[in-house]
């Protein structure tokens, strides 16, 4: 394990220095302002109609309620524009792990040290998601812009709970991004081909979906199951759901597993 | 005792047979010169040794550790640098040294001394807070055997380690090297003859996939100042 710590700490430490981290750090964080100024902008009209419509919220069509307060009608809002950021960011964040190690020949360092496969993978698994959560945490600016500057008819600003469950969301999804990155990186030597077939990959689990009225049950149903959005959606309603939980872990695991193959099996060629 | 054991060892690409059936075994404690043309097979054999790749049948084993079957055991026991040094341009040789360090299960104590004591040993103590992208060749070649250093394996094993210096430059390393004599079993491949004779004990000579010579340095030279020469090239005529 301490070897997989300090492969970690290497990939982060690696990672921090290229200009691509910080080319992403900086998209997270202009496109999730412009996303948060826009629903800030419409949470504002949306409690100004409320105002002065005589019986207040209750005259107001349900589409509005969730403007209520500043958790369901600003943070939530901008967490899912982040869910997507992320599905772009992701195969750029991924694509080097395995790839460039190849490409400057340090993969035979790494193989020939008494070091165990399952080490490596860890190791760049855990770099990986600490990439991620760099990504992630440039938005946590926005919560508490809000919360300290925001005010509610009752209580904090915002409800922390519902805003931290959502980061966990948000990692737990950037997290499974980054496992399908690091097993298509395993596979080539170009960071290019990796992060665009990642990205293929990603978007298609995501929309899979859309292709499920098209066909017979009983592949409808687990097309419409096996579907990242269906399970983004879950995900991302503020509550704690296991079985999402459970869908996320599973995929996590399968691509860790691929990776642990890939490895061995290049080996061989 | 023997450092080194291969029995019928082969490894094929697809239909090309790049190591034919080799055996050989050599002794603690040597410095042997592993020689070929290009592409006769030498790196495919280094690679094998060190665990990087699997051979397609055949034994190997690594002060008595075999290599695919004790794996870990016998990586513990083995310095590599392969022919080109494996190094990270981000970093700086002293974080590079320490990730190394990690790796090969050095314990966490004793990380900054064996750093100290490598770097010292490979003249780059001036160079530790310099990232390896801005090193020279020759440095980046020391930065590469301080890393096989670490952690006092057993056996080196060094794929080209002269390759694209400059006459002075070898001369340092060649010097480095033979300075582990005793310490460390050094297996060394090359295809420079000179630096062979300058250090090793023992010479290998491989030729398309198959040992061709396997002989200490004084019985191929036959006493002359070409010896080498002559005999490598008639070995490796056809």
């Amino acid at each position: 394990m301490r070897k997989a710590l300090a492969l970690a700490k290497k990939e982060l430490a690696v990672y921090l220095t290229t200009p691509w981290a910080w080319v992403v750090f900086t998209g997270m964080a202009f496109i999730s302002s412009f996303f948060f100024i826009a629903s800030l902008l419409t949470f504002k009209q949306v409690q100004e109609v409320a105002r002065q419509a005589p019986n207040g919220w209750a005259q107001l069509p349900p589409d509005y309620q969730a403007f209520r307060n500043l958790t369901d009608g600003v943070v939530l809002n901008l967490f899912s524009v982040i869910l997507v950021i992320t599905l772009f960011a992701a195969p750029f964040l991924s694509m080097r792990l395995l790839a460039e190690e190849r490409r400057q020949k340090t993969f035979e360092l790494l193989m020939t040290t008494p070091t165990r496969t399952i080490d490596i993978v860890l190791g760049k698994y855990l770099g990986a998601v600490g990439i991620v959560v760099c990504t992630l945490s440039v938005t946590l600016v926005f919560p508490v812009i809000l919360s300290i500057l925001g005010s509610s008819e009752s209580g904090t600003a915002l409800e922390w709970s519902t805003v931290l469950l959502g980061y966990f969301a948000l990692v737990l999804w950037g997290a499974t991004c980054m496992a399908i990155g690091l097993f298509i990186s395993s596979l080539t030597e170009s960071q290019m081909v990796a992060a665009v077939i990642t990205f293929a990959v990603s978007i298609t689990w995501m929309l899979i979906r859309a292709v499920a009225p098209g066909v017979d049950e009983p592949a409808r149903s687990v097309l419409a199951y096996l579907s990242f959005d269906t399970q983004l959606q879950n995900l991302m309603k503020g509550v704690l759901d296991l079985k999402p939980l459970i869908f996320f872990s599973s995929v996590i695991a399968f691509f860790l597993f691929l990776t642990h193959r890939s490895i061995e099996a290049r080996r061989w060629v | 005792m023997a450092m080194i054991e291969v029995e019928k060892l082969t490894k094929k690409y697809r239909d090309r047979v790049a190591i034919d059936a080799l055996s050989f075994t050599i002794d603690e404690g040597s410095i042997v010169g592993f020689l070929g043309p290009n592409g006769a097979g030498k790196s495919t054999t280094m690679k094998i040794l060190t665990g990087f790749m699997p051979a397609t049948e055949g034994k190997a084993r690594v002060a008595g550790f075999d290599i695919f079957e004790k794996p870990l055991e016998a990586k513990r026991k083995i310095g590599y640098l392969p022919e080109t040094p494996p190094l990270y341009p981000e970093l700086t040789v002293r974080g590079y040294l320490k990730f190394v360090a990690e790796l090969k299960g050095v314990p966490g104590k004793q990380v900054r001394a064996e750093i100290e004591r490598v770097s010292t040993a490979t003249g780059i103590t001036s160079e530790l807070d310099r990232l390896t992208s801005a090193l020279s060749k020759g440095y980046r070649q020391r930065v590469g055997i301080a890393q096989a250093l670490l952690g006092d394996p057993a056996l080196l094993i060094l794929d080209e380690p002269t390759e694209g210096l400059d006459p002075r430059q070898r001369k340092e390393v060649l010097e480095l090297i033979k300075s582990f004599a005793g310490r460390h079993t050094v297996v060394l491949s090359t295809h420079i003859l000179s630096e062979v004779k300058a250090i090793c004990q023992r010479v290998l000579i491989i030729h398309r996939g198959k040992i061709v010579a396997n002989d200490s340095m004084e019985a191929l030279t036959k006493g002359k100042e070409t010896g080498l020469e002559d005999t490598f090239i008639q070995l490796t005529s056809e």
